[in-house]
């Protein structure tokens, strides 16, 4: 581990140094052992505080939508595979210049769910690591201009475990009783809008519940509220929603975040055979029209 | 009230939960769901989660509610009817405890009881706050997050609740600290057994690793300081800081309806979100996250105690478990009282 953070400060120090960024967010020791956070290094001398762990729980890519970072110019970036998408879908939409963001990816062989490592947990395995991770196909980042190798061991699955399980039991129940399931998830909702702040691509600098000139979105906390908020998210993030669920482990009320998440990517990619956030050069899947999409409900 | 003092068996403790329970009293307890612990409605003594520290959102919601209708009208030719939001609070069970929280969530009733009766009387909360009692279990090891020791309060402080008890061997010993919490009591006194105060066990010599009121003297004098705009860039806005904080208090209120028929509601609302102080003009006096986060700071360790004399916090930690980017609220009250 030492020496994958050398190799991250030194890559850091560098950019930092060439004047080549002003800025470089990345990860360091958090509150306790088991925990990282964010840090943002503005000076050559203080790269030596980034580090890199299977405790790297954050997508850091959510604080390129942020005014006081955008301010920086030219940023470097720590980022694993999954952030390292939603870097890709922002370039997609317009939202930030290639060259205006260095990458600097790590090659991650799976991040330790938090909750478990609040608890103590230290070994990466399948049943300690978050479904994203089990789903992974960017262990190293599809696009990076600085690559820093993994000294750990790959992520070994034995095929036992089935990511997101429940997306296939939902499917198999009635409307009813999905819509029962999701009402008693829905129930517990805050409103804190915390899946919207942790979300890289939830970029709006006013957000539709916020707009009050008509008030489109309840803005009660109780069944008519949350539901609007949760589907209108829903669908907002289709087919734009690279999985890093950050929304899923930020909610402070447990809700499954990422079973709607992956289910509509799934269904993205059965109709569409699309994948958020691959290619910077692809025109994101509902911004385009092609003749070969899925039509059929037009009739 | 002059306390009371009890010993009681763990299953004589159990027998009176469950009493209180058949008496149709709402029994309000940390009980697992979703792989964590929340509070909620017990229907038995064993639902209760008493290994945990603390649940992962506070008991906020019992006295001010996620969403609350103040009134309701609705239109019938040239009539207004109007429904008072209180009749519909009257309706609702009253008999409600709040069992096996901890002192910390127990402190935040009586802190947020001085806003809501400061210009203005908020029947609201005071029928709520009234009705409620709160039988809280003494911590016996605070992890990193907590600082209930640093805010003027302990792991085994008795502010705030009615009943306070202290784990035995297999046993409780029980503090009764006011009269709601005695007349809780006083309809299962069999299974208590009276001792006198020398009985009860010794508080421990908590240690505290800063002097808020050094947080606070920081605070008086620094408003423009860089560490605010520096160490809050990681801060996502998230507000769940303030959604499961016990003291946070912030509401919003909204209408909602039609020309036939419709509610004003006020719902929590948070210092965290960037339209909370947006001016119709467009201006925004708190245009950073960094502004924002101060202002959760100042609003807690200088403000409040300026107005009322007691800090809006109790040092429970959540705010800083709960945060996604690992922002934590003691370590910077820390920071900031050796910035001084």
């Amino acid at each position: 581990m030492a020496n994958t953070d050398e190799k991250l400060q030194k890559i850091a120090k560098d950019l930092l140094e060439g004047g080549e960024v002003s800025l470089v967010i990345g990860y360091t020791k958090g509150s306790i052992p088991q925990r990282m956070r964010p840090v943002f290094i503005t000076k050559a001398q203080d790269a030596s505080r980034l580090s890199f762990s299977c405790y790297a729980v954050q997508d850091l890519a959510v604080f390129l939508k942020k005014p006081e970072v955008k301010k920086f110019g030219k940023i470097g970036i720590v980022v694993k595979g999954c952030d390292e998408k939603a870097i890709n879908a922002l370039i997609q939409e317009y939202q930030l210049l290639r060259d205006d963001i260095k990458i600097i990816g790590m090659e991650c062989n799976g991040i330790i769910r938090q909750n478990l490592a609040d608890k103590g947990e230290a070994a990466v395995s399948e049943t300690t690591v978050y479904d994203k991770c089990l789903i992974c196909n960017e262990h190293t980042p599809v696009l990076y201009d600085y690559l820093v190798p993994s000294e750990n061991q790959k992520l070994n699955l034995s095929g036992n475990i089935k990511p997101y399980a429940k997306i296939e039991e939902l499917d198999s129940m009635s409307a009813e009783d999905k819509s029962a399931f999701w009402k008693k998830e829905f129930d517990k909702c805050l409103k804190c809008y915390a899946c919207r702040q942790a979300c890289p691509l939830c970029y709006c600098s006013r957000c539709i519940v916020e707009k009050n000139m008509p008030q489109w979105i309840d803005t009660n906390i109780e069944e008519t509220g949350n539901a609007q908020w949760n589907l209108i998210r829903a669908y907002h993030l289709s087919g734009r929603c690279i999985g890093c669920g950050e929304c899923e482990r930020a909610c402070p009320v447990n809700i499954p975040l990422m079973l709607i998440n992956e289910k509509m990517a799934r269904d993205t990619y059965s109709l569409f055979g699309n994948k958020s956030g691959l290619d910077i050069n692809a025109k994101p899947v509902f911004g385009v029209f092609s003749e070969s999409d899925f039509n059929e409900f037009i009739k | 009230m002059q306390e009371k003092y009890f010993e009681t068996e763990a299953e004589n403790l159990q027998k009176f939960v469950d009493s209180l329970i058949a008496d149709n009293f709402d029994v309000i307890a940390p009980k697992d769901k979703d792989g964590d612990v929340f509070y909620g409605k017990i229907d038995k003594f064993i639902d209760a989660n008493l290994s945990i520290l603390l649940p992962k959102v506070s008991y906020k919601e019992y006295l001010l509610p996620k969403t609350e209708t103040l009134f309701e009208y609705s239109l019938s030719g040239t009539d207004v009817n109007i429904k008072d939001g209180l009749d519909m609070y009257y309706g609702e069970n009253k008999k409600r405890v709040i069992f096996g929280g901890r002192p910390c969530d127990a402190a935040s009733g009586p802190i947020m009881e001085k806003v809501f009766n400061w210009d203005y009387k908020d029947e609201f909360f005071n029928e709520r706050f009234k009705n409620l009692t709160i039988i809280s279990m003494a911590c016996e090891k605070p992890d990193n997050y907590c600082f209930c020791t640093e805010m003027q309060l302990s792991p085994e402080s008795s502010y705030g609740s009615d009943i306070l008890l202290k784990r035995g061997d297999n046993m409780y010993y029980v503090s009764v600290l006011s009269e709601k919490g005695l007349s809780l009591i006083t309809p299962h006194l069999s299974l208590f057994k009276e001792i006198s105060r020398d009985r009860m066990p010794a508080g421990k010599d908590w240690k505290k690793v800063f002097e808020i009121g050094k947080t606070k003297s920081f605070l008086d004098k620094n408003f423009e300081h860089n560490y605010f705009q520096d160490r809050f860039l990681s801060c996502i806005g998230c507000g769940i800081c303030t959604y499961t904080c016990p003291t946070c208090h912030c509401f919003d209120i909204q209408d909602e309806g039609n020309l036939k028929e419709g509610r004003r509601i006020r719902n929590w609302d948070s210092c965290q979100f960037a339209i909370f102080t947006l001016h119709t003009s467009g201006h925004n006096p708190r245009v950073t996250q960094g502004d924002r986060y101060r202002q959760r700071l100042m609003h807690k360790f200088k403000i409040y105690n300026e107005k009322f004399n007691k800090y809006l916090c109790v040092g429970c930690g959540r705010c800083s478990r709960n945060c996604p980017e690992d922002i934590d609220i003691k370590e910077i009250a820390g920071d900031l009282a050796g910035l001084i």
